[in-house]
């Protein structure tokens, strides 16, 4: 499902940080993977790529087989629209509107009609546990509640893969079991290929398999077992 | 590609916004809609103001003169100075056929503190004497009957035409004293016509207050002779009083000894030059408009383009999260520019529907029975002036959202 070949990642500045060195990773369709390593490490920089929100130098990456090589903003936010789903630590939700609303909206940009949009946001919400805080603002709602309507929001339009970026990281223990309950959920049953970054072990030790990352390269599997 | 101005979709979103953001809303709103408001006031409020201003010389020819003799001030031709000299018919008759360029000469001779009576009745004001030709100079309203005819100078009739006042004064309660009979310093006259007038010029007085006769029967009736007091002319549309006045001086100077130097023996009023200067004013004061409306066109824009600023500034992250989740730059651009043009056409109809509210009440407040000023607004200068707000309004609002669209979805997400 997701294929990075070598991948570089600089930012430029007056003293360019090179952040990315080299990333090579091979996700496959339906797997539950986290992200770990320390900050700085550059797993933001890396889901970033993986969500086309941020273009890299050098290397490849096949999303799906589609080469996602310097694409065009409108490309850029069809593939996210169409391919992608994104859950944030700060949720993003936008505040003025409300659960269904925000729900939906990924759809708004596909032409869906709203009445369909609002029907299909309601089914989500629902699969959520939600959908008696339906119209409620994301101000009204709790931490967990939030990241629950961005997960809706991430689902809504049938993506291939799901990219968290620390996604229980504003969250107490218990409300982060609830979320990763919910990604093993649609990871099991709905088949959906997901990576979370994270700090967490013990949302680490809930996914598949756990990627390492330290100063721009990943460590390789066996290197973890011998360190062990 | 959808085209967004037919997109439902898009409107609801668009009024979805608008109407969660109130505040925001109301304040780019209120701009849009004083701008506009001001902008129509004062379009549709300085013709209003012009016609008032005009209503002041409602019926008075532009193009006119008035001359008064008086006494002279130099000795001449064995004439000591201090002689007061009189014109008669015979200039008249010598303007006339002297100077084609006059459409018009006339005359108006007047009688101070006479009484006015009928039975117990009784009232006191000028009598005066023209010809129907005052008519020319000064059309006043009549209300019902007739003004003075050629026939009535001529057969020395003994007809009055009587102010409104002066009938009211004399005949309370009735609709028209045309065909009754006046007392006018003892003498028996019958009322052909009521007049009055709205101007606010005034030749001794309002004609309201007066009792107008023949000159004829008033030169015999107050001994005249065929003095007049002051005579009245009319120029025809190419005729120019600055240059005819020496002209007329000398005509009027040599039949009655007068110094040719002498300026100070004859006032020569230039009307024509007054109603010149008042246009003048009046283009002043649609330039005070243009100029304070183009200010305010200005001022409202820079508010909506700064506001429209502030907005695209405090939904960073908004548009990041929209870009994140599928939305196109030009989305992005098209969401800005149509809540900006939809909030400029409602908010600016509104200022338009209210200045046209007031301009409309300002309208009956000052109309009476000869005339409406117009204070209003045609449809077109309605729709120019949200036309250009929507134009200028979207130009303003296309900086902002240049800026919004160049909104990279990380930066966006990660500003927090
Ligand atoms: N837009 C940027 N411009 C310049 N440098 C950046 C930018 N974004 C991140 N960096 C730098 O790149 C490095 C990697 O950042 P990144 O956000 O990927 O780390 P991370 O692994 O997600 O860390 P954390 O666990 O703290 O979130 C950091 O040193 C960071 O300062
Ligand atoms: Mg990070």
């Amino acid at each position: 499902m997701i294929k990075l070949t070598d991948i570089n990642k600089t930012y430029p500045g007056a003293v360019p940080l090179h952040v990315l060195k080299g990333i090579n990773l091979h996700v496959k369709k339906g797997e539950l993977v986290s992200i770990m390593g320390a900050s700085g490490s550059g797993k933001s920089t890396l889901l970033n790529i993986l969500g086309i929100l941020d273009n890299y130098d050098s290397g490849e990456y096949l999303l799906d087989g589609t080469l996602i090589k310097d694409l065009s903003e409108n490309r850029a936010a069809e593939y996210r629209n169409r391919m992608i789903g994104f859950v944030f630590q700060s949720f993003n939700l936008i505040n003025y509107k409300n659960a269904v609303e925000n729900v939906a909206l990924p759809l708004f940009y596909q032409g869906v009609s709203r009445r369909k949009r609002n029907l299909l946001a309601m089914e989500q919400l629902e699969k959520m546990g939600l959908a008696d805080r339906s119209h409620h603002l994301p101000g009204e709602l709790s931490g967990g509640q939030k990241q629950r309507v961005a997960i809706a929001r991430a689902m809504i339009t049938n993506p291939s893969i799901i990219l968290a970026d620390e996604p229980t990281g504003a969250l107490d223990s218990t409300t982060s079991r609830d979320v990763m309950e919910l990604f093993r959920q649609l990871n099991r049953q709905e088949g959906k290929t997901i990576v979370i970054v994270t700090h967490d072990p013990g949302v680490g030790k809930q996914c598949d398999r756990i990627i390492r990352i330290s100063d721009g390269l990943i460590i390789p599997d066996n290197s973890i077992i011998t360190s062990n | 590609m959808k085209i967004p101005f037919f997109d439902i979709e898009n409107w609801k979103e668009i009024g979805s916004t608008l109407a969660r953001n109130k505040t925001r809303t109301f304040l780019t709103a209120f701009g849009i809609f004083w701008g506009v408001f001001m902008l129509a006031c004062l379009m549709g409020g300085a013709r209003g103001a012009e016609d008032l201003l005009r209503r002041n010389f409602e019926g008075f020819a532009t193009n006119s003169a008035i001359l008064f003799p008086g006494n002279t001030t130099m000795p001449y031709k064995g004439h000591a100075k201090g002689r007061r000299w009189q014109a008669d018919h015979t200039d008249i008759e010598r303007l006339r056929l002297l100077l084609p360029e006059l459409q018009t000469v006339t005359s108006q001779s007047s009688q101070w503190n006479i009484s006015f009576r009928n039975g117990r009745h009784s009232f006191s004001g000028q009598v005066w004497g023209v010809e129907e030709a005052f008519t020319e100079v000064m059309l006043p309203h009549i209300e019902s009957g007739r003004f003075i005819n050629e026939a009535d100078v001529k057969l020395q009739r003994k007809v009055a035409v009587v102010g409104k006042k002066v009938a009211n004064e004399l005949f309370p309660g009735e609709s028209s004293p045309v065909r009754k009979t006046i007392l006018v310093n003892g003498i028996s006259y019958t009322i052909i016509g009521i007049a009055y007038q709205t101007s606010e010029i005034q030749m001794n007085d309002r004609i309201d207050n007066v009792v107008i006769i023949p000159v004829s029967t008033f030169q015999k009736s107050f001994n005249r002779g065929d003095k007049v007091d002051l005579i009245m002319m009319v120029g025809r549309r190419s005729a120019d009083f600055s240059e005819l006045e020496s002209k007329i001086r000398r005509i009027l100077y040599s039949r009655h000894q007068v110094d040719p130097n002498d300026k100070s023996a004859m006032w020569f009023l230039n009307i024509s030059d007054m109603f010149s200067k008042v246009d003048t004013l009046f283009l002043a004061i649609s330039f005070l408009a243009l100029f304070i409306g183009l200010s305010t066109l200005v001022a409202g824009i820079i508010g909506i383009g700064n506001i429209m600023w502030v907005i695209v500034k405090e939904r960073t992250q908004e548009f990041g999260i929209r870009r994140a989740i599928g939305a196109k730059p030009i989305d992005v651009t098209v969401q800005i520019l149509s809540e900006g043009v939809t909030l400029t056409a409602i908010a600016g109809m509104a200022g338009i529907s209210l200045a046209c509210m007031a301009l409309g009440i300002t309208a009956m407040l000052t109309t009476n029975e000869t005339s409406v000023p117009r204070f209003q607004m045609t449809l077109w200068q309605a729709l120019l002036i949200i036309g250009i707000f929507i134009l200028l309004g979207t130009l303003a609002g296309l900086i902002p959202a240049i800026k919004a669209m160049r909104i990279k979805p990380i930066e966006a997400l990660n500003d927090k």
